[in-house]
């Protein structure tokens, strides 16, 4: 079994707004999750929910050139390190993203138990607190 | 599968329900659910509550002894990769929807 996630999307937005969006800390603190981040090999970010509770996820970045930004991925107190990537290419008359989550196996194991006890709320508090977010942005506009 | 892993992730959302599962992982055996309230100084009714949801998430498997109903933790569906494989494919398909709303959003502002 793949133990790598992939995801393509396309957008009808130019690459460069793109990259700001997953690149800059106000806007990823906007759409995705709070966060301390600089487009800079070796920062160490953390990203912060919005929701009660939630690990926050920290790592370091490895790569962040235009287009491609890399950056580990750890939910604090766990020891399980995971491998985010992110890949721009413009497409059409807009951009075609590629997401890449690799090192997921080694949640596996006792780690899942250690994992469990510090997960502090739980995800799924974190997700609402995206889709919360995301119902505000619709009725508010 | 989809269902399994919101119930995994909905049983352990509440820190009452972590310290539970924690105490009979610990236990290593079974325990009966009033040995839990007394442990916890929680009701048994409170104490029945999150149990059927920890069991719901096959997280804690239950058998019946006479009148008492005894509990013991089952970690298995937290060591399947699977799971967690599923659930940062939800995870990411809602974060890239959410960025798409997001400069959608700026684009008409």
């Amino acid at each position: 079994m793949s133990k790598t996630i992939t995801k393509e999307k396309v957008f009808n937005h130019p690459i460069g707004q793109i990259w700001d969006a997953i690149t800059k800390a106000e806007e990823i603190s906007t759409w995705f999750l709070e966060a301390d981040f600089k487009p800079e090999k070796g920062y160490k970010y953390t990203f912060n929910s919005s929701g009660e509770n939630c690990s926050p996820i920290i790592g370091e970045v490895l790569e962040a050139n235009p287009y491609t930004l890399i950056y580990t991925w750890v939910v604090k107190d766990t020891p399980a390190t995971t491998t985010v990537t992110w890949k721009l290419e413009s497409f059409k008359n807009g951009t075609k993203l590629y997401l890449e989550h690799s090192g997921i196996e080694n949640y596996s194991g006792e780690t899942a138990i250690e994992m469990f006890n510090s997960f502090n709320g739980g995800w799924d508090n974190c997700i609402n607190g995206l889709t919360d977010y995301l119902k505000e942005e619709v009725n508010a506009g | 599968m989809q269902d399994n892993i919101t119930k995994l992730f909905k049983a352990i959302a509440d820190p009452t329900r972590r310290e539970i599962f924690h105490a009979l992982v610990l236990a290593a055996s079974s325990i009966s659910i009033t040995q839990i309230s007394t442990q916890f100084d929680m009701s048994r009714q409170g104490v029945t509550k999150h149990i059927k949801i920890l069991n719901d998430a096959g997280l804690v498997k239950m058998k019946e002894d006479g009148r008492n109903r005894f509990c013991l933790a089952n970690p298995k569906p937290l060591k399947e990769v699977n799971k967690w494989m599923q659930f940062y494919a939800q995870f990411w398909d809602d974060s890239l929807n959410s960025l798409d709303n997001y400069l959608n959003a700026n684009k008409n502002a």
